[in-house]
């Protein structure tokens, strides 16, 4: 049973969080889950890893946060909202994975060496 | 949800108290309540909901660079290596009960000491065997005054630990021993209240049964050191029960986020060394200037001044150093 390494994937929860922004500002706890669902439960993401990313990339200026009531229950939650700069580092990390993939896939054996 | 609640507390109770912590508690208790409420909601037992919650947190460690509170989190793992001692809710309530019987021994004991003169005020009107009688009960009145103090010290010898440092409590501790505070507070002032009343009044025994009946001036001052007694007893009882919570709330250091519950009155400093050393003897020497000067003088219209000029005093060693 493999799971995912903690150490790579780190760089990329950035990605991760800016394109479940894309669309619509959105809160922690809903990023939390949409990341879970998105990776077919795989990929479970910790609080504090999450808000660690949050406040990094808040810091960076590629979100901004905003608090808001929520529609269903009506509780006060920040929100947050990517910005053109957040969208453009995006677009650079999205290249950066396609050479990273492309580099380290030329060294894993399609068999996956049995 | 209270055990998230505590544990987040606890998990953010050794930070210190500022604008980003403060965020990131909130931040990150409102992630775990919507998680917490969605997993109730898919059917799962409030202890599987709590155990997932908590499972999946994370660690603080990872935020310490975003907070600005690396040096922290290195501290307090660096003080857990070293052993600080985490005081249990269980030692905290025999703390409490032990407090409460000792400041009832040594306010009993007191109040023997400040009547144990009586006999002897009754005794002056009397004859010889009166007087043999009078110091047996001094005597008496004092050893077991003394025997109290004893006592009292060694209950509360165990409890030594608590006043050298490296012992906190955490958050549903302070709050239990905070919410038990609170009820104290109406008995407390109560207690103070009365205990002065009666020192005040203590006076009127004397002026009553001096002029009522002037044969018989002992009994008055007698009376007067019985009210004197019981008020002391009230003030000193009052004054430990309560000095109990603050050592207990003081533990944990009143600049970090554990710290809430400290009281709010900070103890002032002086930078002056020396100087600060003289003030903690300060209110004392001028208590025995006062009674001095009005025992020797029996100017009690006048000497009440005292107080005045020693406050001002006080203010102006406080503005200047």
């Amino acid at each position: 049973m493999s799971s995912i390494s903690s150490d790579i994937i780190r760089g990329y929860n950035d990605t991760m969080i800016l394109y479940l922004l894309w669309d619509a500002p959105s809160y922690g706890y809903e990023i939390s889950k949409r990341i879970r669902s998105l990776s077919d439960e795989k990929y479970l993401i910790k609080e504090t890893t999450l808000y660690s990313a949050f406040t990094r990339l808040e810091k960076n200026g590629f979100v901004e946060s905003f608090s808001e009531n929520a529609t269903i229950s009506g509780k006060r939650r920040t929100y947050y909202r990517i910005t053109d700069k957040g969208r453009q580092y995006y677009r650079e990390k999205c290249a950066e994975w396609t050479l990273t993939k492309e580099v380290v896939e030329k060294f894993i054996k399609e068999d996956g060496g049995i | 949800m209270e055990t998230i609640r505590n544990y987040l507390e606890t998990m953010f109770a050794r930070l210190p108290i500022t604008f980003e912590v403060q965020k990131a508690k909130n931040e990150l208790g409102q992630m775990m309540e919507d998680k917490y409420t969605e997993l109730i909601k898919d059917g799962k037992t409030e202890n599987e909901a709590v155990g997932i919650v908590i499972s999946e947190f994370g660690n603080l460690d990872e935020l310490a660079e975003e907070l600005g509170i690396s040096s922290f989190v290195i501290q307090g793992n660096q003080k857990a290596a070293a052993g600080i001692r985490s005081v249990t809710l269980a030692e905290v309530k025999d703390y409490l009960h032990d407090r409460t019987r000792a400041a009832y021994t040594v306010a009993l004991g007191v109040l023997l000491c400040i009547i144990s003169c009586c006999g002897y005020l009754l005794g002056v009107s009397w004859n010889w065997r009166g007087a043999v009688y009078a110091t047996c009960f001094m005597f008496l009145m004092i050893a077991a005054a003394i025997g109290l103090f004893m006592f009292s010290g060694f209950v509360m010898g165990k409890w030594k630990f608590l006043k050298q440092k490296g012992c906190s409590v955490d958050f549903a501790t302070a709050e239990y021993v905070h919410n038990r505070r609170e009820s104290f507070r109406v008995t407390f002032a109560m207690m103070i209240t009365i205990g002065v009343i009666l020192c005040i009044l203590s006076v009127l025994p004397v002026v009553i049964i001096t002029s009522l009946f002037s044969w018989r001036s002992g009994l008055g001052v007698v009376l007067m050191f019985v009210f004197i007694g019981i008020g002391v007893f009230l003030l000193v009882a009052a004054g430990n029960m309560n000095a109990g919570f603050s050592t207990i709330l003081s533990l944990n250091k009143s600049d970090t986020m554990g710290g809430s519950f400290v009281p709010s009155q900070k103890q002032v400093r002086y930078n002056n060394n020396m100087i600060s050393q003289l003030m903690s003897v300060y209110w004392p020497t001028v208590t025995c200037i006062y009674l001095c000067w009005s025992f020797l003088s029996f100017d009690w219209h006048i000497t009440w001044i005292v107080w005045v000029i020693a406050a001002v005093v006080q203010q102006l060693i406080r503005a200047i150093w």
